[in-house]
């Protein structure tokens, strides 16, 4: 076991949308085998980043690094065969379709012209299974599904390109509990797998249940990156609402700096 | 993947995969099994006839997409029993009959201090699924046992020592899961009920004195005699992981110092991680260490030499025939097992020739949930 370069390593991104500056010199890492939880108020600029690492906005400035190559995205194509997987929110299933035409919409195995349904039907039960999933069947319709086996048919489609990097964007948020659990297990198995998973998520519950750290972001900067074993409720919610930013707190985080180096103010 | 062998292993081997595929789902119909195992429908057909007639399974019939279908489920007894394990980050919930044999199971991560009353929430909806899933409603339901990783003082139903689980205190635990479900609850240390577990149903079957410790997130112990735990006045008997082994140890989370817990408990455990492992959890430090990384390997069998020093003193006091290891950290099983016995013998009094054999337990990490099922069964009795 020996140190690992980071999948995704981002230094010091901006991003400005006419007059909005919707980030200014973001920092995020994530290695393999790690999840982390991206957290932040409505209008932190949590969706402006995940587009940016998924290949849907460009940035002004920063850079952006996959399993140590410095890359830039022209398209989400392009994120894709980096590396990058994103299951969005609204999942993109088509409703109609089965389990097994579902995962493979758009990158079908042929055999002479015609579909392999068979070699199909079988990558589908063994990306199932090694989720632990609990599809039943893999030949019913996307609609007669519950959310949290959607979200996992969604995410294991994700996983057909072999990516370095899983993203999820508010995964729990239209589902019960026990789809809910379905899920966190499923998180589980991605870490297992050496995956690094970034977890998008307004539940402190559910991204304090699975991550490893836990960025915040607030009004577009970063604003702290605790451990995620270690770190109550009270901390993240202070962190994501500001309440411990405030005049006290920065006059005392200057001393303290001032003691060890010096800085102009 | 299928084994390959005679006909009589082959049929057992697809029997126990049919049998595991249900206990998966809880309830699912024939068809739909086929899939699941990957086993032709002819074969399931025959399995699930067999076993139907054997008692191990189930069938009734319902309706799949406007087509009859045999819904699947493991055979039960009259009346339900819920166990529920509320680890320090996992919630572990089953259906069983009152044979506590287990029908479904439900199992969820919990965020690092999760309180009472959000984590009891969802497991009463978790209840609900599992009681959808095998088609059963809640008035069947007779009894639920309930284990948390902290004493609990019998008297009033609280945590027994407040400041072990931060969002528990002050909470009657047995009376806030029965107003949420409705049927008669009982709380324990999940240490004590897996001890209980193991002495009745597992490895310590049948013998008269056991000292129990579960190595998990904090450390908890137990000893049973005759089946019974010796829980104390206060629920807080066999809390070995608050024995100190080292007076100018490190603080304990109790407000002590050098107790067992602040040595190989797992923030304890965690902490040693250099820099280039600080990306490992908990759980990474016990499978990186069966898997054979040297530096993991070595923290638990550090972690093995502190409990065994522990479990000598406090054998010297009780003399037990049986000491059982389980939790997390046995998972790992003859890299924590043998610097246990290797450092309780070098400690233990008199343990040359005639030490108590240490053995790991049997059920696994699984061990409370048997026990809180036990617990729930055994009220039914009384």
């Amino acid at each position: 076991m020996t140190p690992t370069t980071p999948v995704l390593e981002m230094t010091g991104i901006s991003k400005r949308f006419g007059a909005v500056q919707a980030l200014t010199d973001v920092n995020l890492t994530v290695h393999a085998g790690e999840v982390v939880g991206l957290v932040g108020d409505n209008g932190a600029g949590k969706s402006t980043l995940i587009n940016i690492i998924s290949g849907v906005h460009s940035f002004d400035e920063g850079t952006i690094a996959v399993s140590g190559e410095r890359v830039s995205f022209s398209s989400p194509q392009a994120a894709q065969r980096a590396g990058i997987a994103t299951v969005f929110q609204d999942l993109s299933l088509c409703d109609n379709l089965d389990v097994v035409a579902n995962l493979f919409l758009g990158q079908e195995f042929l055999m002479g012209g015609v579909l392999d349904e068979v070699a199909m039907e079988k990558k589908s039960w063994d990306l199932l299974r090694s989720l632990s999933a609990k599809i039943p069947s893999v030949r019913i319709p996307i609609a007669a599904l519950s959310g949290g086996q959607r979200q996992t048919v969604a995410i294991a489609r994700s996983l057909l390109g072999s990516p370095a990097l899983v993203m999820l964007d508010e995964p729990t948020a239209a589902l019960g509990v026990a789809q809910t659990a379905e899920v966190l297990n499923l998180i589980e198995r991605l870490r297992e797998q050496k995956l690094g998973v970034l977890l998008v998520s307004h539940s402190m519950a559910d991204v304090q249940a699975v991550c490893d750290r836990i960025h915040v972001l607030r009004l577009g900067k970063d604003a702290g990156d605790f451990d995620g074993a270690n770190t109550s409720t009270e901390t993240l919610i202070s962190a994501i609402t500001g309440a411990s930013d405030n005049v006290v707190s920065q006059r005392a985080a200057k001393n303290s700096l001032a003691g060890t180096e010096r800085t102009p103010s | 993947m299928r084994p390959t062998g005679s006909q009589t292993s082959l049929r057992e081997a697809n029997r126990a995969l049919t049998v595991e595929a249900v206990r998966r789902h809880g309830g699912i119909t024939q068809v739909e099994l086929a899939g699941a195992t990957g086993l032709s429908p002819a074969t399931v057909s025959n399995i699930v006839k067999e076993l139907t007639a054997a008692g191990t399974l189930a069938v009734s019939y319902a309706v799949r997409n406007g087509r009859r279908a045999v819904q699947v489920t493991l055979a039960r007894g009259n009346g339900l029993v819920v166990g529920m394990h509320v680890g320090t980050r996992h919630l572990r919930i089953a259906l069983a009959d009152p044979s506590s044999s287990i029908v479904a199971e439900h199992h969820m991560p919990l965020a690092p201090d999760h309180y009472a009353d959000a984590s009891l929430d969802r497991a009463a909806f978790l209840l609900d699924d599992l009681l959808d899933r095998v088609g059963a409603d809640s008035g069947e339901v007779r009894g639920i046992g309930i284990a948390v990783p902290a004493p609990i003082d019998p008297e009033t139903g609280h945590t027994a020592v407040p400041g072990l689980m931060r969002g528990w205190d002050g909470v009657d635990i047995a009376h806030a899961v029965q107003q949420r479900v409705g049927c008669p609850a009982s709380a324990g240390n999940d240490a004590t009920l897996a001890g209980v577990a193991e002495a009745h149903t597992g490895v310590a079957r049948g013998i008269p004195n056991v000292l129990y410790l579960r190595a998990s997130h904090g450390i908890g112990g137990v000893v049973v005699r005759g089946g019974t735990p010796q829980i104390g006045r206060r629920g807080a008997g066999g809390e070995i992981g608050h024995v100190s082994i080292d007076p100018d140890g490190p603080l304990c989370r109790c407000g002590n110092r050098g107790c067992l817990e602040s040595f190989v408990g797992a923030a304890a455990l965690t902490a040693q991680l250099p820099a280039a492992y600080s990306h490992l959890n908990y759980a990474d430090i016990i499978s990186e260490a069966s898997a054979g990384d040297p530096l993991c390997g070595r923290i638990v069998a550090d972690a093995g030499r502190h409990i065994g020093l522990a479990l000598a003193s406090a054998n010297n006091l009780l003399d037990v025939d049986l000491i059982v290891v389980g939790g997390e950290l046995a998972e790992t099983r003859e890299l924590l097992l043998s610097p246990v016995r290797h450092s309780f013998e070098r400690n233990a009094f008199g343990a040359v020739g005639s030490a108590p054999a240490v053995v790991a337990g049997e059920l696994g990490v699984r061990a409370p949930l048997h026990g809180a099922i036990g617990l729930a069964v055994s009220a039914l009795a009384i």
